[in-house]
């Protein structure tokens, strides 16, 4: 009897032992893995161009240099910054990451009735608005999120902000 | 003294009292006796080699990517040129480089071909069950092992690898955006980013993997080769006798427990050792011959160092997921994804996973169990077809 | 509107000779189907047979029958292309043949080679099928050769049939017009299609077999029972497949000849396209509703799952054959500015939209079709069928089967060929006058929502 009891002492200290370490182990680590989701986003705004050298209905690109906003600070990574203006006087700023895959999109004059952005990966369409018309894709381009001001000299320069205005 | 004793002797001598010596401590003899002299059925030996090729070829990817770690930085912004030194600079680092990716094509290769021939010959049944199931874990880790190791180059296809890659978690449910945010470190492909995926390639999955080998292995042994239903044919009038005979005069790991008497010990076995073994080197022989050229004349590409402002850079995925691509393409929509593109492929996994614990029938050879071998003919099939679509649509893009 | 113009402007007689084409096409395209599919199945039936000499005579029965019914079908259908060739294409399409030899020239010389050794391969096998017994594995490898020849013929013509919707700019490698955008797609649904043609033909033909002998010769009759539900697998086997393969082989058509993708969907077409859905979904149901007669005639399990398969398809059907606007086409709706949901008055049917409704609805279509072919691949492994058991009513069903098969081909045909109107060669070759037009864009009537 004392020797059963013995054993049986023995063997819950040793799982309390285990289940002890798994715990001291497993808070840090997991901790660790999922502190990300929990940093502070560094935004800042970055010059896009003036809208007065974007030519009407046709979607331009332009490179712009965006600063990482999450993560440890890093050189600033070169996206691609889609400005449609229409004759309405509408301005979409449009990144070009497919909402399905977030390949990389273009715009293709040639596709559809006057043009539409293409993704080459799974054939996503999009028409000039940035609206997901055809193909895999679920939601429409996401803009990002950006801010027009009245320059000194009259022209409207476009400044955007290292975030698109929705999640993809 | 007693060194100078052993130096005085004649070579072989020396050499076999030295032995002599290692093997009273390490018991090295009855350690060989056991892994070499295991009884394996004679019909179909080559088709087994295709198991030991594939741990032939593992071995091979673990040689090629130490060697890779020697000069591989893994940093976003250093790794492409730390690869581009190694492709210009260093004619044997490309070839390395070369069979480290060649030596993934041909392993996929081979196990899909393992796979198969186990798949036809039901070798998974009772009580063989959790050798599939550790054999199809392991297949996945396989190409964990390869679509990681695909984005770290951090060339332009290295990148797009990443991006689409860690974006597909991103349609689970609730828990999707996080585990994205998770790999990349950030919303977007960044330093964390290359950082965790090469933690995850080089030390997560081939941690998991040597794990299962061990445990798939130490199965194999256990259980024996099952080999095919052909080894377990009786040829005269009283197949109960023959049976009998058959069990009582089996050597180890036969007869097999736990299984229908008829498939318990097969009709004809040779050793391990040398008659198996020798098949097995003659085809990793052959299969790494083909590494070893490959590796030299086509080598690994390297790309443009990676641009996320891309205009005209085409995202491709390697050969092995083009089938999944290609079903990505087939579901628009934010829960047909999730449903097509990920629920479907998830239970297909899961059954191909449980394989033993759906085919249940007794029956072993291929056309006495149609309702197993002909939807797994057809799946396959639609595999092929897959690959071969996505294939065309890459290339006219 | 493109396709308006193409209805307006071609006139009476070369409609005339598109109806030549069309009638003729049709018969040599459903003879030569079979004849691909055919040699695959003999193929399988005589490995089987090599297989399991001694105890199963029927694979070899069946693949000398299929043998038969090959030559006996190619001795009337090798008439045709030389026909074709002779009097339509050159005497009435003149212009379009020679530009077309002049593009795809190496692709005819192969055609016509492998045409030559078609004719020797089938009938030496026909002639000396009893002498060549003796050496089965040479049989078997004459049989293999002659499969790939049919596949290599398939395939060259597939190049002219996708070269002519797709044609990749006209101005690009020899290389990239034979892998033009749609030949692969096209390759890979004909050989996915003509073994699901040839065993359900293979079944009809044994069906009416069966019912002669359960009247008139009742030793036969278990061997025509196997034949046809044999026959009757491959059809709804590999017929599975298809939508996938279909649904890439569109998603090319509407990447790489946009306006063609916009009348087959949303045009004139869409309503033939609702009617090949149809068949589609007809197909899955008559062949899961012969599985289900006939393993009731044998008392064998499985029958309520069957059933349960059965009910799903019909309702999958139902919502993919749905028309998706109360209207003939798309642009018929956006005129009348009547494009909003049918309870706001409009005239679109959201019900019916492709994506995803209809996608579900293929997605159920084959999830139903692989469960009801495991469900009686199940009972038939458990040995719980009996040859020359079947209902006559199941029988029929099955060349019912073969009927709707064959009509979903000509719908298929009748789409690739009409969706590219008014080009023969997309974007660069028109009816009218049979010129070459320099690199004309797609112009779709309305922007695809």
């Amino acid at each position: 009897m004392t020797r059963y009891s013995r054993r049986r002492a023995l063997i819950t200290g040793t799982a309390v032992g285990g289940a002890a370490i798994g715990l001291m182990l497993s808070i840090p680590a997991i901790g660790f893995v999922i502190s990300p989701l929990f940093q502070a986003r560094r935004n800042s705004w970055v010059r896009v161009t003036t809208l007065e050298s974007v030519p009407l209905e046709t979607p331009t690109p332009f490179t712009v240099s965006v600063p990482i906003d999450q993560g440890p600070p890093g050189e600033p990574v070169d996206r691609v910054v889609y400005v449609v203006r229409r004759r309405s006087g509408r301005v979409y700023v449009l990144s070009n990451t497919c909402s399905h895959m977030q390949c990389n999109v273009h715009w293709d004059p040639k596709l559809g009735a006057s043009g539409q952005f293409l993704c080459p990966c799974h054939g996503g369409l999009y028409d000039i608005t940035g609206l997901n018309v055809g193909g895999p894709p679920p939601s429409p381009l996401p803009p990002w999120r950006h801010r027009i001001s009245t320059l000194p000299d009259g022209s409207r320069l476009l400044e955007i902000e290292n975030q698109y205005a929705e999640n993809v | 003294m007693a060194v100078l004793r052993f130096l005085a002797r004649p070579l072989s001598r020396r050499l076999r009292s030295g032995y002599g010596w290692v093997d009273e401590r390490a018991g090295t003899t009855s350690m060989l006796h056991k892994g070499l002299y295991e009884a394996v059925p004679k019909r179909g030996g080559w088709a087994y080699a295709l198991g030991s090729a594939t741990l032939a070829l593992i071995l091979l990817q673990l040689f090629t990517g130490i060697f890779l770690l020697l000069d591989y930085v893994p940093s976003f912004n250093q790794a492409f040129d730390s690869l581009h030194y190694l492709e210009t600079s260093d004619r044997f680092g490309s070839w390395v480089r070369g069979m480290h990716l060649w030596g993934a094509y041909v392993l996929i290769l081979v196990i899909g071909l393992h796979m198969l021939r186990t798949f036809l010959s039901a070798s998974y049944k009772r009580p063989r069950e959790l050798n599939w199931v550790s054999g199809a874990v392991l297949f996945f880790l396989t190409l964990g092992l390869a679509i990681t190791g695909a984005m770290l180059p951090m060339d332009n296809a290295g990148y797009w690898t990443a991006v689409v890659v860690t974006n597909i978690p991103h349609y689970i449910p609730f828990i999707g955006d996080g585990i994205r945010s998770l790999w990349r470190g950030s919303d977007f492909v960044g330093p964390v980013t290359l950082t965790r995926t090469f933690g995850i390639h080089i030390w997560v999955l081939p941690f998991l993997l040597f794990a299962l080998i061990g445990g798939h292995l130490m199965l194999l042994r256990r259980h024996g080769e099952f080999g095919s239903w052909v080894n377990y044919q009786t040829d005269t009038d009283d197949p109960e006798r023959e049976i009998t005979e058959r069990i009582l005069k089996a050597e180890p790991p036969y007869p097999t427990k736990r299984t229908g008497r008829r498939w318990a010990a097969p009709r004809d076995t040779v050793d391990f050792f040398p008659d198996q073994i020798f098949k097995d080197i003659v085809i990793s022989v052959v299969l790494i011959a083909v590494i070893f050229v490959m590796g030299y004349i086509a080598g690994a590409p390297l790309d443009e160092r990676a641009d996320p402002a891309t205009l005209t850079y085409v995202p491709t995925p390697e050969w092995f997921y083009l089938p999944l691509d290609q079903m990505l393409l087939l579901y628009p929509s934010n829960y047909l994804i999730l449903v097509g593109g990920l629920g479907l492929v998830g239970i297909g996994a899961t059954l191909l996973t449980l394989l033993p614990f759906l085919d249940r029938s007794h029956a072993r050879a291929p056309l006495r169990r149609p309702e197993v071998i002909i939807p797994g003919l057809l799946l396959a099939l639609a595999v092929v077809m897959l690959a071969v679509l996505g294939a065309n649509r890459l290339f006219n893009l | 509107m493109s396709h308006a113009l193409a209805a307006d402007a071609v006139p009476q007689s070369v409609l005339g000779n598109s109806l030549w084409v069309a009638i003729i096409a049709s018969v040599h395209i459903q003879i030569a189907t079979f004849l691909t599919g055919a040699s695959t199945l003999t193929v399988v039936s005589e490995s089987i047979a090599m297989l399991r000499e001694g105890h199963d005579q029927r694979h070899g029965r069946l693949a000398h029958g299929l043998l038969r019914s090959m030559v006996y079908t190619f001795s009337f259908d090798a008439a045709i292309p030389i026909f074709w060739v002779l009097f339509v294409f050159l005497g009435l399409w003149g212009t379009f043949f020679i530009a077309l030899t002049r593009i795809t020239f190496w692709v005819f010389i192969f055609e016509a080679a492998l045409f030559l050794a078609e004719v020797i391969l089938l009938y030496t096998l026909y002639g000396s099928w009893d002498r060549l017994t003796a050496y089965r594995r040479a049989r078997l490898g004459l049989l293999v050769l002659l499969n790939l020849v049919l596949f290599w013929q398939m395939f060259f013509i597939d190049v002219v049939a996708s070269y002519m919707l797709t044609p990749n700019g006209g101005d690009r490698s020899q290389l990239a017009q034979i892998l033009n955008p749609t030949d692969l797609p096209l390759t890979v649904h004909r050989l996915i299609g003509n073994i699901a043609w040839a065993g359900a033909v293979t079944a009809a033909f044994a069906a009416v077999r069966y019912l002669r002998a359960v009247r008139r010769a009742p030793e036969d009759a278990p061997f025509y029972d196997w034949v046809v539900q044999w026959g009757v697998l491959f059809a709804i086997g590999f017929t599975i497949l298809q939508p996938w393969v279909g649904y890439s082989y569109a998603k090319e058509v509407q990447l790489h000849a946009y306006g063609a993708w916009y009348t087959m969907m949303f045009g004139e077409l869409s309503n033939v396209f609702l009617l090949q859905i149809t068949l589609l979904g007809l197909i899955f149901i008559l062949a899961t509703l012969y599985l289900l007669r006939r393993l009731r005639a044998s008392g064998a399990s499985g029958v309520r799952s069957l059933r349960l398969a059965l009910g799903l398809e019909i309702v999958a059907t139902l919502l993919a054959a749905m028309p998706s606007r109360f209207a003939w086409t798309e642009g018929d709706v956006t005129a009348r500015h009547l494009d909003r949901p049918f309870w706001q008055g409009g005239l679109e049917n959201p019900i019916g939209t492709m994506i995803p409704n209809k996608i579900i609805a293929l997605l159920a279509l084959m999830a139903a079709g692989v469960w009801a072919l495991t469900v009686y691949l199940k009972a038939l492994s458990r040995d719980q069928l009996h040859w020359g058991e079947a209902t006559r009513r199941s029988a029929r069903g099955v060349i019912a089967l073969a009927v709707v098969v064959s009509m979903m081909m000509a719908t298929m045909g009748v789409i690739r060929e009409h969706s590219r109107r008014p080009y023969l060669i997309y974007g660069e070759m028109t009816i009218e006058g049979q010129h070459v037009v320099d690199h004309a864009q797609p112009s779709p009537g309305a922007t695809q929502r």
